[in-house]
């Protein structure tokens, strides 16, 4: 069958107007009809910057230089309008949030039909069908706010689907979503794509959860420039990934960790379809080896959280909720969103105080605190740097909080400095804030915070929309504060990875309850509670399945290995 | 998700709230003439009846609108104590009574008919407050845009309004979020504790990350909104706007007669200028 081609760009060049350097190099690239491509790179790599050429926002919103030529549907973008671009290429764009821009499900779904001006009669049974697609048809009458980040996604897609469009353009889908909604948004793009036949891109960092449903090719950006275009199965085989900073997916890595050689004809970029029986012997000789015997440390408490109910108006959003946290330990606050981790998190940080249970801080009750003396013992490191920077300098961020506390100025001075020092940011002390990089402006929030000397820090989402060398970047850092400095840390998270890599312990959260506080290899290897905190089974866990042996242990032994092997490397 | 409750966002489902956006938004303009136009008692007090009958037709939230009607009644019985101070003779104007009721100095002194002249002026302001009211209650923003679009705004003025309601919410999440984290680090904003002067320079340091996150936002919502074609005509229909049923048509009938007599009265005022009416039924109590 020849297929013909749907997106072209040849010799393609692209600068934006404010920079010096092209974003994107000598560009070639085919994609055909009914492809289903994965446009995989690490952030900045120019993977939006592509995905903005194929809607045609590049040039209609950002102008700059173009050298070469890019077809859709056979029509050169330079030449054409981002209207009519916008029938034939449908967008959805990462943030779910900001793209609903209707006041209801069904006006979010009508809206490309309102600015057709299409008569009200006519456009009723198509939003209704498009809504169906998406399986949003009951929610036609409800209000954004509402809604999940996955139904709103789900909203943004139905609202693209009315034309016909021939391709669907996903800038990182799973950016916003919890881990099982992940593979819900993933599996209805392999559906929809198999209806309508229409070309399907996507743009991602994350391999493994895009892997979940089969895609025919990938295609790996490096500074601007494609460095490989090849099938999931030959990618996955060949190297290059790791060098070029993607995460490998879970499986692969424990395969690889155990000596095997994973090759082509493995079929390797499904975790249910890879041939493992050659491996079956090395896995299981080399996991049941690992020494997963720990040195004892004697653990003192810190933080004890007891029966505590809180309740917004009428809705009970924590329900009898105990644990306790020891100093200098790692905990993953786990659950999906509306589960209770915010409230848990503003609860121990003093903004909302108990409705009924005790909270004790070093053995003192916690109400014999006011906020601002709880601000110095409990840090809270919000999720979204840029709302929390507040000043220009990195000095007088880091500076603020104890300024705003009446600290004197020889605390203030040593405090700070050593907070910089910590997180590695001395040398930039009187840089602007603007200038900084994402994960150093993550620094900046964290050593804000530490200068305050808390005994807690709570983290949101630390690493949330990052690729892996930020993720690395930023965990690393956090990793290195808590071994050499015994700093606590909860973060409250929806990543398994990070939950598998970086922390010992999981408090699970759903719907108010704390329903699981143990190791993280026994909450991964739970079914009950991954199912009830929309969690998802690792590709460990299905690999252990696979190969009949008892999940924990060999989660356990995976999870040890592993650092052994990262802190030989450090 | 908090809602704004005088303001919903969905259609509601009393008999005003099923109108037609551009029915409402019509009527709404019609009787904003009708109220301004005199201080004729006989014109004013029938509007106001019916505003506050709509009212409770519409079967408001009592709690989240009586902070509101509390507040805009005080101050314009606070705009008429105001009025007087300023001219304790307004009233002769128009009515042409000077009996004297109370007399606290040479100055102050409450007549008649100023009296009566200031009652009827609290009426027609209560009167043009509650028919808005009965109006913001009634309609949802994306009814405005559309009604605001069919009396001849250009439909980008609509569009701004139905964008602001979406996101007020939105910003306001940020907000909090943004205050929490900032009273973690020390930021006092509890009322008892601090100056005002104070408490407004702590606003200004949890209003810099929200202006700079809200910036963020707007490229992507104009992005979002380029992305499905908004602006590619000069027309644009509406999902939320229903079509023309019986009461639109019934409501359409009533608005044009209104109207109507809105014109004439406003033209024979301005060839034959009439006498304020007011003082009339002064004279018959």
């Amino acid at each position: 069958m020849s297929k013909s081609p749907i997106v072209e760009f040849k010799d393609f060049t692209f600068k934006y107007k404010s920079q010096l350097e092209p974003t994107l190099k000598n560009i070639n690239l085919t994609i055909y009809e009914g492809e289903k491509v994965l446009i995989l790179g690490p952030s900045g790599c120019g993977k939006s910057t592509l995905a903005n050429c194929i809607n045609g926002l590049i040039p209609f919103s950002y102008p700059g230089e173009i050298h070469g030529s890019c077809k859709i549907a056979g029509n050169e973008t330079s030449h054409s309008s981002i209207f009519s671009l916008s029938s034939v290429v449908g967008t959805v764009l990462q943030d779910s949030d900001a793209q609903f821009v209707g006041l209801s499900v069904g006006g979010d779904i009508a809206y490309a039909l309102e600015n057709d001006n299409m008569p009200r009669e006519e456009m009723l049974p198509r939003v209704l069908n498009s809504a169906t697609l998406v399986g949003m048809q009951e929610f036609l009458e409800h209000v954004p706010y509402n809604l999940s980040g996955g139904q709103k996604q789900r909203v943004s897609l139905a609202g693209i689907m009315h034309e016909h469009v021939k391709i669907l353009l996903f800038d990182e889908p799973l950016a916003a979503l919890d881990p099982q909604m992940g593979n819900q948004a993933i599996d209805l793009i392999d559906k929809i794509q198999k209806n309508n036949n229409c070309t399907v891109i996507i743009i991602e960092h994350r391999l493994e959860d895009v892997l979940y449903r089969p895609v025919d090719r990938i295609i790996l950006l490096e500074d601007g420039q494609i460095i490989a275009d090849m099938k999931p199965n030959e990618l996955l085989c060949s190297n290059i990934i790791v060098e070029k900073g993607i995460r490998e997916p879970l499986y692969l890595q424990a395969l690889k960790m155990a000596g095997c050689n994973v090759t082509i004809d493995d079929n390797p970029s499904n975790i249910f379809d890879i041939k493992l029986d050659k491996y079956k012997e090395k896995l299981v000789s080399y996991y049941s080896n690992v020494d997963t015997s720990k040195p004892y440390k004697e653990k003192k408490v810190v933080l004890n959280v007891k029966n505590v109910d809180f309740s917004y108006d009428k809705n009970k959003a924590l329900d009898n909720v105990s644990f306790s946290i020891n100093k200098g330990d790692k905990i993953a606050v786990i659950g999906k969103n509306g589960a209770g981790k915010s409230t848990m998190a503003k609860l121990i940080c003093g903004i909302l105080r108990p409705d009924k249970g005790e909270v004790h801080l070093e053995g003192v009750n916690y109400l014999n605190y006011s906020i601002k003396e709880l601000g110095q013992k409990i840090g809270y490191v919000m999720q979204n740097p840029n709302q929390m920077l507040v000043k220009d300098i990195i000095k007088d961020e880091v500076s603020l909080g104890l300024v705003l506390n009446n600290k004197s100025e020889e605390e203030i001075e040593k405090n700070i400095e050593e907070a910089l020092k910590k997180c590695d940011l001395w040398p930039m002390r009187n840089w602007p804030v603007s200038v900084v990089s994402y994960g150093q402006k993550k620094r900046v929030t964290i050593a804000s915070i530490l200068a305050m000397n808390p005994e807690i820090i709570i983290l949101d989402e630390p690493t949330a929309g990052q690729d892996y060398r930020v993720y690395t970047e930023i965990m690393s850092f956090l990793e290195k504060l808590n071994k050499d400095f015994g700093i606590t840390i909860l973060f409250i998270t929806h990543d398994m990875h990070l939950a598998i890599e970086y922390t010992d312990r999981a408090i699970v959260f759903a719907d108010g309850k704390c329903i699981g506080d143990d190791s993280v290899f026994k909450i991964l290897s739970d079914n009950d509670i991954i199912e009830r905190a929309s969690l998802k089974q690792t590709s460990l866990y299905s690999l252990a399945t696979r190969l009949g042996i008892n999940p924990e242990s060999f989660i356990e032994s995976f999870i040890v290995s592993e650092r052994r092997k990262r802190h030989e490397k450090s | 998700m908090k809602n704004l409750n005088i303001i919903n966002l969905t259609k509601g489902e009393t008999f005003l709230h099923q109108l037609s956006g551009t029915t409402k938004v019509r009527l709404f303009a019609v009787l904003m003439v009708y109220v301004m136009m005199s201080f004729d008692l006989p014109i004013i007090l029938p509007l106001f009846v019916f505003s506050i009958i709509s009212i409770i037709s519409l079967k408001p939230h009592w709690k989240t609108i009586q902070p509101l009607i509390f507040f805009v009644v005080f101050l314009n019985v606070l705009n008429i104590v105001l009025y007087w101070l300023a001219n304790p003779l307004c009233g002769l104007e128009y009515t042409g009574d000077q009996t004297i009721l109370f007399a606290y100095t040479d100055y102050l002194i409450v007549t008649r008919g100023t009296l009566w002249f200031l009652s009827i002026r609290l009426l027609k302001m209560l009167t043009a407050f509650s028919t808005s009211l009965a109006f913001i209650m009634s309609i949802t923003p994306s009814e405005l845009a559309a009604g605001l679009t069919n009396i001849g705004f250009p439909y980008k003025l609509g569009s701004i309004v139905e964008i602001a309601f979406r996101y007020i919410p939105d910003i306001s999440r940020d907000y909090e979020n943004i205050a929490v984290s900032m009273q973690c680090r020390g930021l006092e904003l509890d009322a008892k504790k601090t100056k005002p002067i104070e408490r407004l320079k702590q606003m200004v340091i949890i209003l810099i990350p929200l202006i700079v996150t809200s910036f963020d936002r707007v490229g992507n919502i104009s992005n979002a909104m380029d992305l499905r074609g908004f602006g590619k005509g000069k027309k644009r229909s509406y999902y939320s706007e229903y079509p023309e049923r019986r009461n639109d048509k019934i409501f359409k009938l009533i608005y044009c007669l209104i109207a109507l007599f809105c014109a004439y009265y406003i033209i024979s005022g301005f060839i034959t200028p009439r006498v304020p009416k007011m003082w009339i039924y002064w004279r018959c109590l």
